[in-house]
């Protein structure tokens, strides 16, 4: 279709200038108008209207308007984050502070949400453990998109014998319960927040690089790159040009959405014993095993770090699940 | 038909191979030395050297792939422990049935509450019952099934002063003794799991309530009930049972808490403790067999949607 090559050569140029020709179509000139540029041109222009704003700006300011789920999520997210980031200015005390005269308190002035067996505030060492839920989440999950890009890309856009042994090797990988696999690489390496970090990336990348993978594999069927292929751009210069920017959108709905199943797996690995090592605060650690003696005693333990954990990924799936529907170009109608 | 099955099962061999090598360099690659532990903390041989050479750890790994691999291929033994010394298919057969309730009881917990809700939810949509069952099934998502579980085994003993005994009991030793202490697990487990089913189930019977034959069904006067449960179900389970594929190593892989939370000795729990142990005969082969299992269970789920649509022919 010309239209396509028109619209991304020109970019906002052409899609703004557009509109001032009247009825005539984008290319219609070049061409005899088929019954699709004429549907086209004939369309009001809903999705026309150019925002002033960047999309990625665009987006949380559609968030707030359209979808009232995303904006309670959202803004978990935000509190989650403002309590990680403050957590020492918040908290009067350390993470790892005990006080043996003030074990087992429950709700008190001192202590809002308890203390543990030590005597160590509940609080506080929930506002550490998002510190740990968050960098483990956000940095796996980066690393996860970068990887699931540069195998979901290469895979997808050169095809062939590369494709089949990539995807051989992520079948294989994909054939194990994810848990058993990350517990058997983390019981191994030995607990560490950089260890899970990389194993829970690893694991991320592989998963979603089939996404990734469909996604690159449609866009090089456009013409637009076969297009920028006869000018004589190079394949770096087409993939990073063409294909990573269209790919973009559903890397950013991969992360989000993927943010709280990160999360939820560093809180169960952390829960065996094999995630960030104590005495450091994590949500999975403060509810394992470990302690289930004391939470007979004092059920708060066990009630809280469920709590913030739910939140956190009912905020992440709600905030992954709006964005999904704003940035996913297959569920854009039309 | 009979050809697909063979080219499905041909292209599991070399994902299989696959795995029994991301395995088994796993293990190797790592750090952490067995031996060490074994002769240190608990004596099993007079000396290092002659413990690894006992366990094989001597030879070359190439050596002691083939003779995992070929023992397995040609002999149907998975190896033994490195600790007790035992065949680790025996335990593995012995533990599994306790894993395999475990599982069938969760996938029933889930199946019915997520379909049940999702009908529910279709047949009225955006009406209160269609929200009460949106938010169930976000709440179901949110909620993690260990902390739900430990929860579960907390709150009793403070509320009604009542500390259930979690010792298992067989199946076959006594039936209702052995639902008793499966129920709770399953139904925590099934319940968190039941969130995507009722997501799926939703969108899915919606879709196909919207399609064309069930417009002729409503025309030709049937029962909403008839539509629904005879008409528009069957299709609209499709997604569903190939989201309960999908998410069967997820099944698997959190029975290992689920069976530490509960004591349950089902190959899980051996699982978990074999990797305390760092006890790789028995880590590498649990992993492998499961392997195995899922990739066959995807073959049998999608042989199933031909029974389910009979349009769909292989």
């Amino acid at each position: 279709m010309p239209s396509s090559i028109r619209g991304s050569a020109t970019n906002s140029e052409g899609a703004s200038t557009a509109p001032s020709d009247g009825r005539r179509a984008p290319g219609g000139a070049l061409l005899p108008a088929s019954p699709e540029n004429r549907i086209a041109a004939a369309k009001p222009p809903l999705e026309r209207r150019q925002p002033s704003r960047a999309w990625y700006l665009d987006v949380w300011v559609q968030i707030l308007r359209r979808k009232p789920l995303g904006t309670v999520g959202g803004g978990i997210v935000v509190v989650m984050l403002a309590g990680a980031v403050l957590a020492d200015v918040i908290s009067p005390y350390g993470y790892a502070q005990t006080s043996l005269r003030e074990r087992f308190v429950s709700v008190s002035a001192q202590h809002w949400l308890g203390t543990d067996q030590l005597g160590r505030d509940l609080l506080t060492r929930l506002l550490y453990g998002a510190r740990v839920s968050l960098y483990v989440g956000f940095g796996a999950v980066a690393l996860g998109s970068a990887l699931a890009t540069l195998i979901g890309v290469a895979s997808g856009y050169f095809g062939g014998r590369l494709d089949l042994l990539l995807q051989r090797a992520v079948d294989a990988w994909m054939a194990f319960p994810p848990l058993l696999l990350l517990m058997s690489i983390m019981s191994l390496l030995g607990p560490s927040a950089l260890n899970i970090t990389v194993v829970l990336g690893l694991a991320f990348g592989i998963q979603n690089s089939r996404i990734v993978r469909a996604v690159a594999m449609s866009i090089k069927e456009h013409t637009y790159v076969e297009s920028a292929r006869a000018l004589g751009s190079g394949h770096l210069r087409v993939t990073v040009g063409h294909i990573l920017p269209n790919v973009l959108p559903t890397i950013i709905v991969v992360a989000t959405t993927g943010l709280s199943t990160v999360i939820l797996t560093e809180a169960s690995l952390s829960f065996l014993g094999l995630g960030v090592p104590p005495p450091y605060p994590t949500w999975g650690g403060m509810l394992s095993l470990a302690g289930l003696d004391h939470m007979y005693q004092a059920p708060w333990l066990a009630i809280w770090p469920a709590v913030a954990l739910s939140l956190a990924v009912f905020g992440f799936n709600m905030l992954g699940d709006a964005l999904r529907d704003l940035l996913d170009p297959r569920l854009k109608g039309g | 038909m009979k050809q697909y099955v063979l080219r499905r099962v041909a292209l599991a061999v070399p994902t299989l191979f696959l795995v029994s090598v991301i395995v088994f360099l796993l293990l190797r690659l790592m750090p952490g030395d067995v031996a060490t532990r074994m002769v240190e903390g608990h004596a099993y041989a007079p000396t290092l050297a002659a413990l690894r050479h006992d366990l094989g750890l001597d030879r070359s790994m190439h050596a002691q792939y083939a003779e995992w691999i070929g023992n397995i291929v040609l002999r149907g033994d998975f190896g033994r422990s490195y600790w007790t010394r035992q065949p680790i298919l025996e335990e593995f057969v012995r533990r599994f049935p306790v894993t395999l309730e475990l599982a069938l009881l969760t996938i029933i917990v889930s199946v019915v509450i997520g379909v049940l809700v999702g009908i529910v939810s279709a047949a009225r949509q955006d009406s209160v019952s269609d929200y009460i069952g949106r938010i169930l099934s976000i709440f179901a998502l949110s909620v993690p099934y260990f902390g739900l579980a430990v929860v579960v085994v907390v709150l009793p003993s403070i509320w009604f002063r009542w500390t259930p005994v979690w010792t298992y009991v067989a199946f076959s030793v006594s039936p209702a003794e052995n639902l008793k202490i499966m129920l709770i697990p399953a139904l925590v487990f099934g319940v968190t799991r039941a969130g995507p089913i009722m997501r799926i189930m939703r969108s899915s019977l919606l879709d196909v309530l919207r399609q064309d034959y069930i417009r002729t069904a409503w025309s030709k006067g049937l029962s909403e009930r008839r539509i629904i449960l005879r008409h528009a179900l069957k299709n609209a389970l499709i997604p569903v049972i190939s989201l309960i594929g999908l998410q069967m190593p997820l099944y698997i892989g959190g029975s290992v808490i689920i069976e530490a939370i509960f004591r349950l000795p089902g190959v899980g729990l051996f699982f978990f403790e074999a990797l305390g142990k760092l006890d790789y005969p028995v880590v590498q082969s649990v992993n492998l067999i499961i392997a195995a299992m899922v990739v066959g269970l995807n073959l049998l789920i999608d042989l199933s949607y031909a029974f389910l649509d009979p349009r769909i022919r292989y």
